[in-house]
């Protein structure tokens, strides 16, 4: 080995630091702060705010499969969309396929096959009915008749009492209506809600960003060559270290 | 995995079902007694935001009552999906606390039994603070928090019948 090669080496491992070095900073600094911000998510309170950005919450295409049905109560949509549900394009957290809905004394009943729900002239579910409170699930339908709420279930209709939680057999048919597909403006209007009005937790997204997933596989090759890049620092910074006999 | 997570695979997972809640009443009560509720004054609903950092999802909440014992079946969100959970009562203190569905894609520590016999003997402060809390389990901590949030819910529901 020539005397000087202990120096060239020397040069061409600062010159590779400095100019990775450059290269990652931004990189590796987002993913540091990124990471630090995820380890104090709880404090920072990034659990509870919530990202409502259309462009952020698209890379999440969060529209479920199948085509949406729905049930006109008045002026009011409620849509059933592969286990979602909705109120005007709003969802509701009820859970199951839409079954129906109907009108009841300034109230709003939504039926799923798995439970019913009261909501209130603010829209705001007042009371959530299940299998422990029904006569019978699944549920197949529901009407009104003369102020009362009626549940079909398993062949048989049943006429709930004014509070809900207790029912007796109706041995006539009754008729209701049930969900049909949703009009293509409804949809549009479904469709587009949810796109921008699903919001994503702040820490979510973050941690999307950090593991570079959120940008599709350029931010996976970023992180990939952030993550490489550091390797490579440590093991020139590594050469760099032992300083030369003057 | 990532695409998985990109497609939003938790919203649209299929949910563990640990047991149906019908069940947990059963096994709990020896039976399932009538349905009764309780309907949140102004008041009662402000103590609830204040312990869930929001409002519990309906203004009415059910429960089971038989042998001095009270069954709650609530629900609380981890990260962004519901946790479905059987709390049981006994004299101011937690008898029995199981998850019952379980729909988020992680965290589903918390159903085992060894996080939730912690919250067993478990009472009520005057501060609607817990008497103890449960250890926090990494990975799971916003279902950690969650179950936290139904049990002091329910010890608060529980002053209120």
């Amino acid at each position: 080995m020539k005397p000087d090669a202990p120096r060239r080496r020397r040069h061409r491992s600062r010159q590779g630091h400095r100019w990775i070095g450059l290269a990652a900073a931004f990189p590796l600094l987002w993913l540091a702060l990124s990471g630090i911000l995820l380890n104090h998510a709880a404090t920072f309170g990034l659990n509870d705010r919530m990202v409502t950005s259309a462009w952020i919450l698209r890379h999440y295409n969060q529209i479920p499969e199948g085509d949406p049905v729905g049930v006109l109560v008045g002026d009011r949509v409620v849509a059933g969309w592969n286990g979602l549900l909705f109120l005007d394009s709003k969802q509701i957290p009820l859970q199951g396929e839409l079954q129906g809905a109907a009108a009841l004394k300034g109230q709003l009943v939504v039926a799923t096959d798995e439970e019913i729900g009261i909501f209130n002239g603010s829209d705001e579910l007042v009371l959530e009915l299940d299998e422990l409170s029904l006569p019978g699930v699944p549920v197949e339908g529901i009407s009104v008749q003369e102020g009362r709420l009626l549940v079909y279930s398993k062949a048989q209709w049943y006429r709930l009492s004014e509070d809900f939680f207790t029912s007796e057999e109706v041995p006539e048919i009754v008729s209701s209506l049930p969900p049909d597909l949703l009009a293509a403006d409804h949809r549009k209007e479904l469709s587009e809600a949810m796109q921008t009005r699903r919001a994503m937790p702040l820490s979510r997204v973050i941690l999307d960003a950090h593991s570079g997933s959120l940008f599709g596989w350029p931010g996976w090759v970023i992180t990939d060559l952030s993550a490489l890049s550091l390797l490579v620092l440590t093991v020139l910074g590594l050469r760099l270290f032992p300083r030369p006999r003057s | 995995m990532t695409v998985f997570l990109l497609c939003g695979g938790g919203v649209f997972a299929a949910p563990g079902v640990y047991q149906k809640p019908s069940d947990f009443v059963k096994s709990s009560l020896g039976q399932i007694p009538a349905t009764q509720a309780i309907k949140l004054t102004g008041a009662q609903q402000a103590r609830v935001r204040a312990m869930l950092g929001k409002n519990y999802k309906s203004k009415s909440i059910r429960y089971w009552s038989a042998k001095g014992k009270t069954a709650y079946i609530l629900e609380e969100i981890g990260k962004t999906e519901d946790i479905t959970t059987g709390i049981v009562v006994k004299g101011g203190r937690i008898d029995a606390v199981k998850v019952l569905i379980y729909r988020e894609t992680h965290g589903g520590e918390v159903a085992r039994h060894s996080f939730t016999r912690q919250l067993r003997g478990v009472s009520l402060k005057s501060d609607l603070q817990l008497s103890k809390n449960p250890k926090n389990i990494a990975g799971a901590t916003l279902s950690v928090r969650a179950l936290t949030k139904l049990a002091r819910l329910a010890l608060y529901l529980e002053t209120l019948k």
